[in-house]
């Protein structure tokens, strides 16, 4: 039994080390990294100047189409996510004035995305890679539930989130394989879905949400002109009265939810497809920018 | 309460010392703590059908004693068929009374006789076919006074319940089972070793290759219709690798952990993929399945010593029966049809028994065919697994067909957001691996154990499917 025991402390032990070696490889690869994705495009980058930056979530992503910004002579990025929510948002602006970006305005999408203050795992693992070595994402993680396992477990966040930042991402990383999510200046643009478009958010409920609190005051503090609006869904949506109470609760945020009608701009009901896009992009550069 | 589950990390080493360190005084406390150990497992997949479990070994148990000391050859047959119908009962209900009430209002429609089917709203039991299976052996056993009826109680629910074999098998026998649990067991370190090394070695095969497998799979299976040749039959292939890892892993994990009780189990997968015929594959695939099948219905139903006829008939019940027992769908039916056509060649020309030795693989002309034998027979396998994966007849068909129609053999880019051809590097991996470690139990073991201990907890570590977790396929039978 005694060498069952040593064998058995030998394994775990060898187990450990090699969460520590793997651990180490795989952010050292991903800390390299700058053209998967639009965390790792901020995270290992310099001082950036823009106009404009599109933070939000696919609805953002989907529905500013920067190319148009540009063409208006506004430097802009859509750094929007699809899935993400405010708690990535809120993150990725912090890293941006930590690096020093020089920052006009930001355009933050922010309707349904303030029912919830939750953290979206898809989204937000790409930021766990750089979990020691940023304080800054550290602290943001702070108060999740399984921070202890994502921070002091070595290897754990890689294990978890194996489909985000798992070995398939590290081979692609370390080849320095190109994405789409930073083509057309961050926009992804969706085209036409057939099939009835129909949605029911009457269960959601906006919050006095503390990351937009939070982004509200980092702009605040950094001179930033906070846009902050709401965007178009399709009509045929149950609960349309839920931009009311956002409107309500929040009354800087700007209702554009009913400034694109008609299914044949939108991709299903809750994004616009790149005509329903262009058109929103026009009339907010017209209405925000006089241009 | 998963083998690769972190709750199972947490179980089985408080089992382990609670049965080493704490109860290991006698045969009776050791396997208490393994009887209870058992139990709280099965709980934690749903405590109500705990019940079924112990009034099923209740059942078989109380048989055994009165078929052995029935005085006359009625009360010993009254006893028996009691004791089969009622097992046999349990399993009709809870795994086949839909199907078949389903399938009877069908063809009732058929007749213009519109009839809608009672349906019963019950969640089959996990490891009913398994359980059920271990207590009809024992009882046939006893019957065909092969084996003394067990009078221990604790004994005999220990055999049932063994918590590594309970939900998933293999199908273990009272002859080769129950002498162990009946004797104290001794601590054994080389046996240990090979248990850990089994364990991990089976959890590679779950988390690496299945679960992996299982992503792509199931991105080809689910949109067939939008596939090109190439990538259905790559599903196919890739369908062939998951249910292999998925369920010779956890067979392998299950005996892993056994032998850290000092319990030898049934070895359940010998290689099948490395197999030159159909019938050396159903030697090698499932064995315990198998194996009762051929001691519990081929060989009373006259096996090979009548006529062809016999033969044949015997041979299409028992590949039916076995797809059946897989689960109540048209599905399995087919499957264990189409194996019984793959077998019949075979059986008319007595060759089903002709490739017994191990198999060799080397530079001459021989080997050629052998090589190109193993290809052909892994290729009709994958065939027959598309019916075991799609979710009717029609679609199988239609899958086939697609594969021979499209003719489009060009990388495809799924739905799961990966290419068609990415994990093929993975699989030729475990290809090569399983071929070097061909004639023992697992490949870690031997020379350089250490190295490939490390390698096998990277692989784990690293390349293993986690956020996409997929149960184990065997425990919906």
């Amino acid at each position: 039994m005694k060498q069952f025991l040593i064998f058995t402390v030998k394994t775990l032990v060898l187990l450990f080390l090699l969460l520590v070696v793997l651990d180490f490889l795989y952010t050292t690869v991903y800390l390299q990294s700058s053209n998967r994705g639009k965390i790792d495009y901020v995270y290992n980058s310099a001082a950036r100047d823009y106009d404009v930056v599109i933070l939000g979530s696919s609805r953002a992503n989907n529905h500013f189409v920067a190319p148009i910004f540009a063409e208006k002579g506004l430097k802009t990025f859509n750094y929007g996510m699809s899935g993400g929510h405010l708690f990535e948002a809120s993150l990725l602006l912090k890293l941006m004035v930590e690096r020093k970006y020089k920052i006009k305005n930001v355009i933050l999408e922010t309707d349904l995305n303030l029912s919830n203050e939750k953290r979206d795992d898809g989204v937000s693992s790409r930021f766990l890679p750089f979990i020691h070595d940023s304080k800054t994402i550290c602290d943001h993680f702070s108060k999740e539930t399984d921070f202890n396992e994502l921070y002091y477990v070595p290897f754990y966040r890689y294990v978890a989130f194996d489909s985000k930042i798992g070995f398939r991402e590290l081979y692609k990383s370390a080849r320095r394989e190109t994405t789409i999510y930073l083509a057309h200046l961050g926009y992804y643009p969706l085209g036409n879905k057939k099939g009835n478009m129909k949605n029911n958010i009457s269960n959601l409920k906006p919050l006095r949400n503390k990351y937009y609190e939070g982004i509200k005051q980092l702009c605040e503090e950094n001179n930033i002109n906070l846009v902050a609006v709401m965007t178009p869904m399709c009509s045929n949506t149950k609960g349309l009265n839920y931009f009311e109470k956002v409107q309500n609760l929040y009354p800087e945020i700007h209702n554009y939810e009913k400034v694109v009608e008609g299914d044949q701009y939108f991709s299903s009901c809750g994004h616009l497809n790149d005509t329903g896009a262009r058109l929103f992009t026009s009339i907010i550069i017209k209405d925000f920018f006089n241009k | 309460m998963f083998f690769n589950s972190f709750s199972f990390a947490i179980f089985l080493p408080i089992v382990f010392v609670l049965y080493w360190f704490v109860f290991n005084k006698t045969k009776s406390t050791q396997n208490a703590v393994l009887i209870i150990a058992s139990y709280y497992f099965y709980s934690c997949w749903d405590w109500r059908f705990l019940f079924l479990l112990v009034f099923s070994t209740f059942l078989d148990y109380y048989t055994g004693i009165r078929i052995e000391k029935a005085k006359t050859e009625l009360g010993r047959k009254f006893w028996f068929w009691l004791s089969i119908s009622v097992n046999l009962g349990f399993l009709g209900i809870f795994k086949y009374y839909n199907f078949f009430a389903d399938s009877f209002s069908q063809l009732l429609n058929g007749f213009g006789l519109q009839t809608s089917p009672l349906l019963l709203n019950v969640i089959l039991p996990v490891g009913i076919s398994f359980y059920t299976f271990h207590g009809l052996s024992y009882v046939i056993d006893i019957y065909l006074k092969r084996i003394k009826a067990e009078y221990n109680f604790a004994d005999y629910s220990l055999f049932v319940s063994y918590f590594p074999l309970l939900v998933a098998g293999p199908i273990e026998r009272a002859t080769h089972l129950l002498p162990q649990v009946k004797v104290k067991r001794s601590f054994d370190y080389q046996k240990a070793k090979e248990g850990i090394f089994q364990f991990i070695w089976g959890l590679v095969k779950k988390v690496v290759i299945a679960d992996t497998c299982a992503t792509y799979a199931n991105a080809i299976f689910d949109n067939y219709e939008s596939m090109n040749s190439l990538s259905l039959m790559l599903g196919a292939v890739y369908f062939a690798f998951q249910i292999y890892g998925d369920f010779s892993g956890y067979s392998d994990m299950a005996l892993g952990m056994s032998k850290l009780f000092g319990i030898d189990l049934l070895r359940n997968f010998n290689y099948p993929y490395f197999s030159r015929d159909i019938a050396e594959f159903w030697r090698r695939w499932h064995i315990s399945l198998s194996s009762w099948f051929k001691d519990y219905l081929y060989i009373p139903l006259g096996g090979s010593s009548g006529g062809t006829a016999m033969k044949v008939r015997n041979t299409f019940i028992i590949f039916l029966v076995s797809g059946f027992w897989h689960g109540a769908n048209w599905t399995f039916i087919a499957w264990g049809f189409i194996n019984a056509l793959y077998f019949l060649p075979l059986l008319l020309l007595k060759r089903n028994r002709s490739n017994m030795e191990t198999v060799s693989l080397y530079w001459d002309l021989n080997s050629v065919k052998v090589f190109f034998s193993i290809i052909s027979t892994f290729a009709i396998t994958c065939l027959a697994w598309i019916f075991f994966r799609v979710k009717s007849i029609a679609e199988a068909f239609e899958y086939i067909g697609r594969i021979f129609t499209n003719r489009i053999f060009e990388s495809q880019y799924l739905e799961n957001e990966r290419y068609n051809y990415e994990i093929i590097i993975l699989i030729l991996a475990f290809i090569i691996v399983e071929w070097n470690s061909r004639t023992k139990v697992e490949p870690i073991s031997g020379r350089y154990s250490y190295l490939k201990l490390t390698l096998c907890l990277a692989a784990i570590v690293a390349l293993g499917t986690y956020s996409d977790y997929k149960e184990f396929i065997y425990f919906q039978f």
